[in-house]
């Protein structure tokens, strides 16, 4: 018990620390510019096993390892005096969800009791060393849609007692267990499924800390580990009461609409709680079709707030993104709200890292997975992206200190309404174009490329990106330079919708078969020592040994490769 | 029953072996549980790409249409698309295969051969502190877990005394030259091969000791030493002899193992072959993968069972008369 009463001190102490060293890395002004990039080579070594990726760095055949998420990796890397661990919030979110269709979870009294139960520091500390964030809302911190004046439920068994009691819960002494007010017997025995200790270790064992703490307060709880296909079944088909899990999101919350609406409260829908509420679909219909940001952000707020009122799950916590960087070695890595310092996402880092020894040369960088294709219309894993990523460039870059939206291939855009037929309104996105910008084979990079590739992406129904241009009805380019995307529903969100990567229509323009083209097998029918890989960004594919590395090299042509004279 | 007969009857055994083996490849990963669709599918695809992506990869049709594409297609060597990777399985495998050969041919070889001399030499020295430690190493070794021992040696070699590689099979990039990307890639099987020859070489010393042994109390050893024929003539030529023949049929029934042992080693070494890409595919519920490399594996092991039925109906004749007579 004295035990218990120190560790709940300690763990807030840890957990405070860490929330400092995030903060302050935050808030430690990082310097990047918008040029480079300063090295000439990446070689990109792919090693799978942990244990080895922890040695290649160790060793310095790996200037970076991303995405550090074990304790003890951690504390190793720590040791070494020539590491530098960068820490920046991330989109992730873990969560406990409650079946709000079985009683006695489909009352709010039970939910939050159960949330008063849930000892977040203590799970943090116990499980993670301390190396996670308390999460209390529905969007994580790391994004400017978080709200953090939502209700609270602080760790307080007696609390929790007290609101069961007053629901008419009341407890059994004889059994421990507390009686159903609706029926008049004891409470029927909950489980929370989680994936087993071989898979997930950390989630099994939260599972059954939640649910000692439930049984604690009489509530009958359960854990279950289970095979995590298995896992995903039964909730596909709300067969469960409660699980443990995580979300990986992004840095617009109309996941919110995904997870929450009622729309969505279908089999294999992701509105797995099966929550159902007038007010929060109102909300979160205006996250997801909002006319502006100012909109969006409102309704994401409000929608936040309802929803820990209601309380389909029990957010536990969320993992920053930590990744080490051999100090002695590079420097010139942005930390990146979100994303962190080394994921593709953040381009900073690609265009401003350098060797400590001086400019150009080569560095190394860990892929801890294979790339597996590296064809853009079929590439969906992030290990593809970590190549890809650096070869293609965006029409809009995100700042990594604010996550505001930066001109980059488009210099300036507007979102209008237009009106797709009389009486309907719909988006339309104008964008306007840099000039001078070229793809890595020296054509140059217009709106024709804009036009093709979502005109090609939508006539093939390409899956990754059907969700995306459902909505659009047509791309105009009045000049190279300039092109309007037009949208038959009204969203502030379809500016992210036509900002990808694009597709050289050069190369594309005579590919039949989508899904198997293998661009990076195929050489450039014209410049030699180039594939059809081809993008605007600041790396070139030189070359993919599968199973072994992919080496990039710098693109002589890149448009952001000196900053313009004054 | 003439050889030939013996030979078509073992071809049609090996046929329906396959067939079996084919239809259970099938049912096992549809029967497990989980869906594919949720292994591929992002959360944020409408309803729309869900479909698309069921159709794109055939998930949309009936199990008995599958199941009928899944067989014709095995016919014309079309192992279908990865859900994972989108590319064609064959081409896949054809990409990890020679990895993977290149790796157990070498561990197999070795262990084999030093296995087999060290189990001839205890033998020869029966009673000896050899023999001993010949049999006490070999059962440790046998004993160890592969996947710890090989941890063991990745910490040892390549961070404390850093003279190996510790992942892939070449140098990222290579060197420039022939000979020094042979030397290379010879660095690189060092760990991963040596690993497999120190778990592995006791079984086979074990075995071929306890076969010797029993060979070296046969009656013509016994003639031939009467006979005063030399030591080491009796020891090969007679004793070593006349137990190749179940060390032959060894040979071939191991080989299955070049595959299917591969999955713990290529993980910690990052060695890209097939077995990785098995556990992989197993993983992440990606049927035409897992189908290809389980096929693959299937295949491997009909033809080395066909091939030790072969080498011992032509080294042994009462075999297929035997096989004749019981019918």
């Amino acid at each position: 018990m004295r035990a218990r009463k120190f560790l709940v001190p300690v763990a807030l102490l840890l957990v405070l620390a860490l929330a400092t060293t995030i903060v302050s890395a935050q808030e430690k002004k990082v310097k990047w510019e918008p040029w480079g990039p300063r090295v000439d080579q990446i070689i990109m070594p792919i090693i799978k096993d942990s244990e080895a990726q922890l040695i290649a760095f160790e060793r310095g055949e790996t200037v970076v390892l991303p995405g550090l998420v074990r304790p003890g990796d951690i504390n190793k890397v720590k040791q070494n005096p020539n590491a530098d661990i960068t820490v920046n919030l991330g989109f992730h979110m873990f969560y406990l969800c409650f079946n709000m269709r079985r009683g006695p979870l489909d009352d709010v009294a039970v939910r939050q009791a159960v949330a008063h139960v849930t000892n977040r520091e203590q799970i943090i500390n116990q499980l993670f060393q301390g190396y996670m964030l308390p999460l209390t809302s529905f969007v994580p911190q790391s994004s400017p849609f978080h709200n953090p004046n939502v209700p609270q439920y602080p760790y307080n068994p007696e609390k929790a007692k007290e609101i069961l009691d007053k629901a008419g819960y009341k407890l059994d002494k004889a059994t421990g267990v507390r009686i159903d007010p609706k029926t008049g017997k004891p409470l029927r025995k909950m489980k929370i499924f989680t994936p087993t200790y071989e898979v997930a270790p950390t989630s099994a064992e939260l599972g059954k800390m939640i649910a000692e703490a439930a049984k604690a307060i009489g509530l009958p709880v359960e854990p279950e580990p289970m095979d995590f296909p298995v896992m995903l079944e039964k909730i596909d088909v709300f067969d469960f009461d409660m699980y443990v899990l995580a979300w990986g999101l992004g840095r617009i919350p109309d996941y919110l609409y995904t997870f929450f609406h009622s729309s969505q409260d279908v089999e294999a829908g992701y509105n797995t709680p099966g929550i159902r509420d007038p007010e929060l679909d109102k909300a979160v219909e205006a996250v997801y079709y909002p006319p502006d940001l100012e909109t969006a952000k409102a309704a994401a707020a409000k929608a936040q707030v309802i929803l820990s009122q209601k309380l389909p799950y029990v957010t536990l916590y969320s993992r920053p993104y930590m990744d080490a960087w051999r100090k002695d070695l590079v420097t010139g890595y942005v930390p990146m709200l979100g994303y962190g310092a080394a994921q593709y996402n953040n381009g900073w880092t690609t265009l401003n890292i350098r060797r400590v020894q001086g400019p150009g040369g080569t560095i190394r960088w860990l892929l801890p997975e294979e790339p597996k294709n590296l064809n853009m219309c079929v590439a969906s894993s992030a290990y593809e992206w970590e190549v890809l990523g650096r070869i293609a460039d965006g029409l809009i870059a995100v700042n990594p200190e604010t996550l505001e939206d930066m001109p980059w291939l488009a210099k300036s855009w507007k979102v209008e309404t237009w009106e797709p037929e009389p009486g309907k309104k719909g988006t339309k996105v104008t964008w306007f174009l840099e000039k001078g910008v070229k793809w890595q084979d020296g054509e140059p990079f217009t709106s024709a490329d804009i036009k093709f590739t979502i005109e090609y992406l939508k006539k093939n129904e390409v899956p990754l990106y059907i969700s995306d241009l459902q909505d659009v009805v047509k791309v105009e380019t009045p000049d190279p330079y300039t092109a309007i995307v037009y949208f038959s529903t009204v969203s502030y969100w379809h500016l992210y919708h036509a900002a990808y990567s694009f597709l050289p229509k050069h190369i594309w323009e005579d590919v039949k078969d989508w899904k198997g083209f293998q661009p990076w097998l195929e050489p450039h029918p014209k410049v030699k020592g180039l594939t059809k890989v081809i993008g605007t960004g600041p790396f070139i594919l030189k070359e993919y040994k599968p199973g072994e590395y992919v080496r990039l090299i710098k693109n002589p042509i890149y448009w952001r490769l000196n900053p313009p004279k004054k | 029953m003439g050889f030939r007969t013996y030979l078509i009857r073992r071809i049609v055994y090996a046929l329906i072996v396959l067939f079996v083996i084919l239809t259970f490849n099938f049912a096992v990963f549809r029967l497990m549980p989980g869906d594919a669709e949720k292994m591929i599918i992002d959360p944020r695809f409408s309803p729309e790409a869900r479909m698309a992506l069921r159709k794109q990869f055939g998930l949309d049709d009936p199990p008995l249409v599958q199941y009928w594409k899944y067989i014709t297609s095995l016919l014309r060597f079309d192992l279908g698309q990865s859900f994972a990777t989108r590319r064609p399985v064959a081409s896949e495998l054809a990409e990890r295969l020679p990895n993977t050969i290149v790796l157990f041919l070498t561990a197999f070889t070795l262990t084999m051969v030093i296995g087999t001399a060290v189990g001839v030499y205890a033998a020869q020295h029966r009673g000896t502190f050899a023999e001993t430690f010949v049999t006490g190493a070999g059962l440790f070794t046998y004993a160890v877990p592969t996947f710890f021992f090989q941890l063991l040696l990745l910490m040892l070699f390549g961070y404390y005394i850093r003279i190996f590689p510790i992942h892939g099979t070449m140098s990222a990039p290579p060197p420039d030259g022939a000979f020094l990307r042979f030397l290379d890639r010879v660095h690189h099987l060092i760990l991963p091969a040596g690993s497999n020859v120190i778990i592995g070489f006791g079984s086979w010393a074990l075995y071929t000791r306890n076969t010797m042994l029993e060979a070296l109390g046969q009656d013509y050893i016994i003639t031939a030493r009467a006979k005063g024929l030399p030591r080491r003539e009796i020891l090969y030529h007679h004793a070593l002899r006349s137990v190749l023949p179940p060390i032959v049929t060894l040979i071939f029934l191991s080989l299955p193992g070049m595959v299917t042992g591969a999955v713990i080693t290529e993980t910690i070494f990052s060695w890209h072959g097939v077995g990785r890409y098995l556990m992989d595919a197993v993983l992440q519920q990606d049927y035409p993968a897992a189908q290809g490399a389980f096929y693959l594996i299937a295949l491997a092991v009909i033809i080395s069972n066909f091939m030790a039925d072969l080498v011992y109906g032509l080294v042994d004749p009462r075999i297929r008369v035997g096989a004749g007579e019981r019918r």
